[in-house]
């Protein structure tokens, strides 16, 4: 039997106090990080404090860093952990305020599914069908991955905008609403993308890092799902959006200069209409953008007008191209409005 | 004191179907209270399917789907509570459905249906292989939705009952330490099932017959309590589930010589027979010697013969259960498995309605305001074995039928109250566990209870090993009074916690074993080696065990008769149980 040393970021609430403190735990072949959590529990330290309930990754109680990511403890095991021996470091999920020991407040985390009004809004004008609405396989296989999130928390706790974004309803929600947006017994498709559009926190505030689709372990996909929705919104008309604007502004500056540009990309997220026609709110965003512009200039991040010459003649030809060749290509995960429609309108019949 | 018009205790299916169907009534204020969020009940972990004659696959009919769970129960089902489960499970599945439920699809945009042991239609509805996640995280959504009030994290202590009338309940606040009283007009246990007790199970960590045990120190009697699954396809070792969904989709099950064995026990279903048969086959290939592994204490799952693709689609779960838990893929090898305890057909005694009462006393209800649902009840629509999909399909139709109970009475209910003398039995609890200071551990306790449930009152029992396993549980209850525990502090101390549940595994345990002591036959999930056969004259009857008054050394067992009086058709008769 095999010695494995754990390294674990321990907190107490009585004493306020943080710490790390090592255990050795004997383990045995297939041994998981949360049999040796238990391990320490029962026969080292009671006071140790986790959550976990089902132990083999279903009910998304034990997610909480190990080496460093968020993962389930319960499905992963110390053999796979422990690289070269070293001792397995375990710690509280990220992003989320400490309680005790490896247990995090999950509120933040929950309370975005409840702003994102993640839950099906049934049809109120008409009746259900007798028996069930009718959805084609493939449409039910579009979404699904998007179902089966187990609230875990693991993609919050590692998602880079979180870290900064108090606002930031986080990779699980926003797949979620996903999930509801796609799905053709929802009666709020509309009003959900233009929330997500609009709201601060919502589908273009990811920064596509894909810490989500690495931390979840299950096979939720959230970045992918806020890509999808993007394109969605934007199909549905929400574009008149900062988001929007700042994707569209800094896609035009590439595609006319070969490059980044940093002096126009503000303007174009705020909206040139909006600050030609005296918009009080859209002054206010372009004063707000100073500071980190002063910052940007003084570390010559901003190019000034005289330097924001971009490719040459050859190299924007060849980025034309580029743009040409991906706006040919579908994306894979496009859906054709049009047969979307006439899906939704047998699904909303039922029998 | 806090208060609510109802409240309901656990948050898996059958306390959130409940708490939806009370809130249907704007002037009613319901509450959920439960030890783990909701999202993390037990039931999100069931995985195979949810029963329902919908008839998407082949024909069915309810009373078809009856009379597979009157047989697959060894006829100890009581006839007017699966008669109500098999009638109205069609339509509490197109409720759910309409409610968003991620149910899988077949070709024609209709909800999936497939094979399941014990069952003689495809009738299992599901979602994948993940089907209590599909069904709670959508019931989870529509209380959010209606804004009910959820104690999560918060553990009940004790039920309060007062002259007959239910008062309300003792809770403990997780986060903070604080113990609150909370009075109800109506309460309900949607609290779980009791497999913790066996070294082998399925059960998660928090399924440790809490709500049983409270009702039980409240004077209700329990019932049927010695009738526990084993199912047969656990991993070896842990015992965590393999869906039987494999089964359904058509996986072998083979000895150390290759062979699919269930020929020589249930040659009509062979891996299809319901649970409590394919678990003693199992066992009994073990003890022949024909075991797999270096433990020779396992037989081969091979899904193979489901072919990849299919694998992959319908059963992604067991594909990565046995990666991750077992190091094996499914895909190249056949999986050892061994049978592990998983579901507790005893219980909480109630009617169809959910209202505790205590059957055979011409339905005048016992205790005023108390229901029941879900596993930790036992109305029963189990009987002796439960077969599979129909532990979801119970909490779902019966957790409704108790909201509605609940509608139709609550309004007529007195307000409740409960004073510090109510509580003291709670408190004092806590008190002696976060003072107590004797040399006896519960890791080490509850690790020997387990080995001795498992190996003494498991898939095959006898007299004298049942004796032993008794006098065993009795001397953990003696050790337990000499613990102490590590953590004395009031945030989330889990230290305290784990010491509760074990008294209440400990309660429990000595309850199953009295009754299948006493039980002298063999039905369902109750195998006795020292009595093969099942014996209708004298055991055909539900038991009742009532925890021992002063003086009295265990607890005290009643019998009462198994409902034969369905409403809408004859009773199926008592039948030899082959397939």
């Amino acid at each position: 039997m095999a010695q494995q040393e754990f390294i674990i970021e321990r907190y107490n609430p009585d004493t306020d106090e943080s710490y790390e403190e090592s255990f050795n735990v004997d383990v045995q072949p297939g041994q998981t990080v949360l049999d040796s959590l238990n391990a320490i529990k029962w026969d080292q330290d009671g006071t140790l404090s986790f959550r976990m309930s089902c132990r083999h990754a279903i009910c998304g109680s034990c997610a909480m860093k190990v080496n460093g990511q968020s993962m389930l403890s319960c499905q992963t095991q110390v053999d796979a952990a422990a690289e070269r021996g070293d001792p397995i470091r375990v710690g509280p999920q990220g992003n989320q305020n400490v309680i005790k020991d490896l247990v995090v407040d999950v509120n933040k985390f929950l309370n975005q599914f409840e702003r994102a009004e993640t839950w099906l809004e049934p049809y109120e004008d008409q009746e259900p069908p007798e028996r069930e609405y009718r959805q084609k396989v493939e449409e039910f296989d579009h979404w699904s991955h998007a179902s089966t999130c187990i609230h875990c928390g693991a993609c919050y706790s590692d998602c880079t905008v979180a870290a900064v974004d108090e606002n930031f309803l986080g990779p699980a929600a926003l797949a979620k609403a996903y999930r509801f947006v796609m799905d053709s017994r929802d009666s709020k498709r509309e009003e959900r993308l233009q929330f997500l559009s609009e709201e601060q926190g919502g589908i273009w505030d990811c920064t596509r890092c894909y810490m989500c689709v690495q931390a979840c372990p299950k096979d939720v996909l959230p970045m992918d799902a806020i890509m999808e929705l993007r394109t969605l919104a934007i199909e549905a008309g929400h574009v008149n959006n900062h988001g929007v604007r700042h994707h569209k502004g800094f896609m035009s500056g590439v595609r006319k200069r070969g490059r980044l540009d940093e002096m126009m990309l503000p303007v174009q997220s705020v909206g040139i209409g909006r600050l030609l026609t005296g918009n009080l709110a859209a002054h206010k965003e372009m004063m707000d953008y100073t500071p980190g512009a002063i910052r940007l200039l003084k570390s010559r991040k901003l190019l000034t007008i005289a330097q924001r010459h971009g490719a040459n003649a050859d190299g924007r030809e060849q980025i034309e191209r580029i743009f040409e060749e991906v706006e040919a290509e579908k994306h894979h995960h496009d859906v054709d409005a049009e047969a979307f429609g006439a899906e939704f309108e047998t699904a909303i019949g039922g029998h | 004191m806090l208060q609510h018009d109802v409240l309901i205790v656990g948050s898996g299916l059958a306390g959130m179907r409940a708490a939806l169907e009370v809130s249907s009534d704007p002037t009613l204020d319901v509450a959920i209270l439960s030890k783990v969020h909701p999202l993390r009940s037990h039931s999100g972990a069931a995985q195979g399917g949810i029963a329902a004659s919908l008839g998407n696959s082949a024909e069915d009919s309810w009373d078809l789907h009856m009379f597979d769970t009157v047989k697959g129960g060894d006829y100890l089902v009581d006839q007017d509570a699966a008669e109500v489960l098999t009638r109205e499970g069609p339509e509490n599945i197109f409720e759910l459905e309409h409610m968003g439920c991620a149910f899988s699809r077949d070709d024609e945009g209709r909800v999936a249906q497939r094979r399941f042991g014990g069952h003689t239609a495809p009738r299992a509805c599901y979602a994948a292989d993940r089907t209590g996640h599909a069904v709670l995280t959508v019931l989870f959504e529509q209380l959010l939705r209606r804004g009910v009030k959820v104690y999560s994290e918060w553990y009940a202590l004790d039920l309060v009952v007062k002259d007959n009338v239910c008062q309300g309940l003792v809770a403990y606040d997780i986060l903070s330490g604080q113990i609150e009283a909370i009075s109800a007009k109506a309460v309900m246990f949607g609290t779980g099932g009791y497999g913790r007790a066996f070294r082998v199970t399925t059960n998660a960590f928090a399924s440790t017959g809490d709500g049983v045990v409270m009702a039980y120190r409240a004077g209700i009697p329990l019932e049927d309590m010695e009738f526990v699954q084993f199912h047969p396809t656990g991993l070896q070792g842990s015992g965590i589930l393999l869906s039987e969904a494999a089964r359904g989709e058509g996986a072998h099950i083979v000895n150390s010589d290759g062979f699919r064995f269930m020929e020589d026990y249930a040659p009509g279903r062979m891996e299809l027979a319901p649970r409590d048969i394919v678990a003693r086959a199992e066992q009994s290939e073990i003890e022949a010697g024909r075991g797999v592994t270096a433990l020779r204490d396992s037989v081969f799952m091979d899904l193979r013969p489901i072919g990849e693709e299919r694998i992959r689609y319908a059963l992604p779960s067991v594909l990565h259960l046995a990666r991750d838990f077992a190091g094996i893929d499914p895909l190249d090898a056949p999986v050892p498995i061994q049978p592990t305890a998983h579901y507790s057909m005893g219980g909480i005694p109630c009617d169809i309605n959910g209202q505790v009462r205590i059957k055979d006393l011409d339905g005048a209800p016992e205790i005023t305001g108390f229901f029941a649902a879900g596993e930790a009840s036992c109305v029963s629509v189990h009987g002796a074995n439960r077969l599979g999909t129909n532990s979801l399909l119970e909490a779902v139709v019966m957790g409704r039928r108790a909201g509605r109970g609940i509608l139709d009475v609550v309004h007529d209910l007195e307000p409740t109250s409960i004073d510090e003398g109510d509580m003291a039995n709670a408190v004092g609890e806590v008190d002696h566990f976060l003072t107590a200071d004797g040399s006896q551990k519960v890791g080490e306790i509850r690790a020997e209870l387990r080995d001795t449930m498992m190996d003494k009152c498991g898939v095959f029992r006898d007299d004298a090993e049942l004796k032993e396993c008794l006098s065993e549980v009795k001397d953990y209850q003696e050790r337990f009074k000499h613990i102490s525990i590590d953590d004395h502090g009031s945030t989330f101390n889990t230290d305290l916690l784990d010491a509760i549940e074990l008294g209440h595994m400990l309660e429990y345990s000595e309850v199953i074993t009295t009754g299948a002591i006493a039980r002298q036959e063999s039905r369902g999930g109750h195998a006795r080696r020292d009595f093969p056969d099942r014996d209708d004259e004298n055991w055909h009857r539900h038991t009742l065990a009532y925890r021992p008054q002063e003086g009295e050394d265990g607890p005290r067992l009643e019998y009462c008769a198994v409902n034969m009086e369905p409403r809408f058709r004859e009773p199926f008769p008592l039948q030899e149980r082959t397939y």
